[in-house]
């Protein structure tokens, strides 16, 4: 479920959590795709990467959740 | 062809976020879930039937206490001096109506002899009926006496925790005025404060998981009542009587929320609950 996210004794949203977990996965795969040097073959990677990135919050969302 | 498989792939992921991103805010928004949850108890507030002093102070700040326990005892000489006095009242109004008895109970002998006259009899009658009245009346006030001799003994009402004592021994208490309160055992319970746009959403015996901010085990509940009414501030009137209405934006109005009643199942051993305690709580949806 969704928590409450306990810092210096105030409490945050949990997306405080969830969506600098997704930015760094999707940093990671951004990473990996140029090391691998297959950045080239995507289309339209700036559409490919902010999908990614909501793809991977979700994602975060649901298995952080406790569901 | 593989200029297509790429726009696929690109599109395919497109499509997944579309998806994805429409899972996440119908998870956010409209799931009956609240950050906004209270710890609550039942809260039992003591106070002396009686005026006085308090002669003797039996408990301490946070003890646990067992239903009828002796809390305090207020001094009850006036009390016990103001029973003596209702005692001694009784007696002389029970001489006084068995005295009366008498008297009728004679003239009616008398009246069947016509010794005396119809109004005579009439006059010892009342009379009895009066001393009856006033040994009634004076039995009411010795009760009235004794019920204020025990309530200078306060005892607990309920079984719990004392909470907020600040009361002494030597201090002078009014009557009727709380000096602490008792936290009653085992009646904890949450309110969540829902956005009114999610009550559609709730309804009671809906299964329930609270979360405390303190951490530790999940807790678990079911929703046992919903709001049915908050204040609304417009409703005030100033001293002049006319409504105060408050200013609004045009553009963003806020949620009110609506407090909802969760019943704790059984709790984990070694939760700590104090009423006051923040909590997150989620709804099961079918």
């Amino acid at each position: 479920m969704m928590q409450a996210v306990v810092l210096g004794g105030m409490a945050f949203s949990p997306l405080v959590i969830y969506i600098p977990i997704a930015f760094l996965l999707s940093a990671l795969t951004r990473f990996t795709l140029h090391r691998l040097d297959w950045h080239d073959r995507l289309w339209k990677v700036a559409w490919f990467e902010v999908s990614l990135f909501v793809c991977y919050f979700a994602l975060t969302v649901y298995l952080l959740s406790g569901r | 062809m593989k200029k297509y498989l790429r726009i696929t792939f690109t599109i395919a992921i497109v499509i997944a976020a579309v998806f994805a991103g429409r899972w996440v805010w119908t998870d956010y928004m409209h799931t009956p879930w609240t950050r906004d949850g209270r710890i609550r108890a039942d809260i039992v507030t003591v106070a002396a039937d009686v005026s006085g002093w308090v002669t003797a102070l039996n408990v301490k700040d946070g003890q646990a206490v067992k239903k009828g326990q002796l809390l305090f005892s207020v001094d009850n000489k006036r009390y016990q001096a103001a029973l003596e006095k209702a005692k001694a009242n009784t007696e002389s109004a029970l001489l006084t109506w068995e005295l009366a008895k008498h008297k009728y109970n004679r003239r009616v002998a008398l009246n069947t002899q016509k010794a005396i006259s119809e109004e005579d009899l009439e006059l010892t009658r009342i009379n009895r009926n009066i001393a009856k009245a006033s040994y009634d009346l004076a039995k009411t006030e010795q009760d009235l006496a004794q019920l204020n001799v025990d309530r200078t003994e306060v005892v607990a009402p309920v079984s719990g925790q004392i909470i907020n004592l600040n009361l002494r021994q030597g201090n002078y208490i009014a009557q009727g005025v709380s000096v602490f309160a008792i936290v009653k055992s085992d009646s904890f319970y949450v309110t969540g404060y829902f956005e009114e746009t999610k009550i559609p959403l709730i309804h009671e015996n809906q299964q329930a998981k609270i979360a405390l901010l303190s951490g530790g085990k999940q807790l678990t509940g079911h929703v046992v009542s919903v709001g049915k009414a908050i204040a609304n501030t417009n409703t005030q009137s100033n001293s002049q009587l006319l409504p105060q209405v408050q200013q609004t934006f045009n553009w963003v109005r806020l949620s009110q929320r609506i407090p909802v009643d969760i019943q704790l199942d059984e709790l984990p051993q070694d939760t700590q609950l104090s009423a006051g305690m923040t909590a997150t709580i989620h709804l099961a949806t079918q």
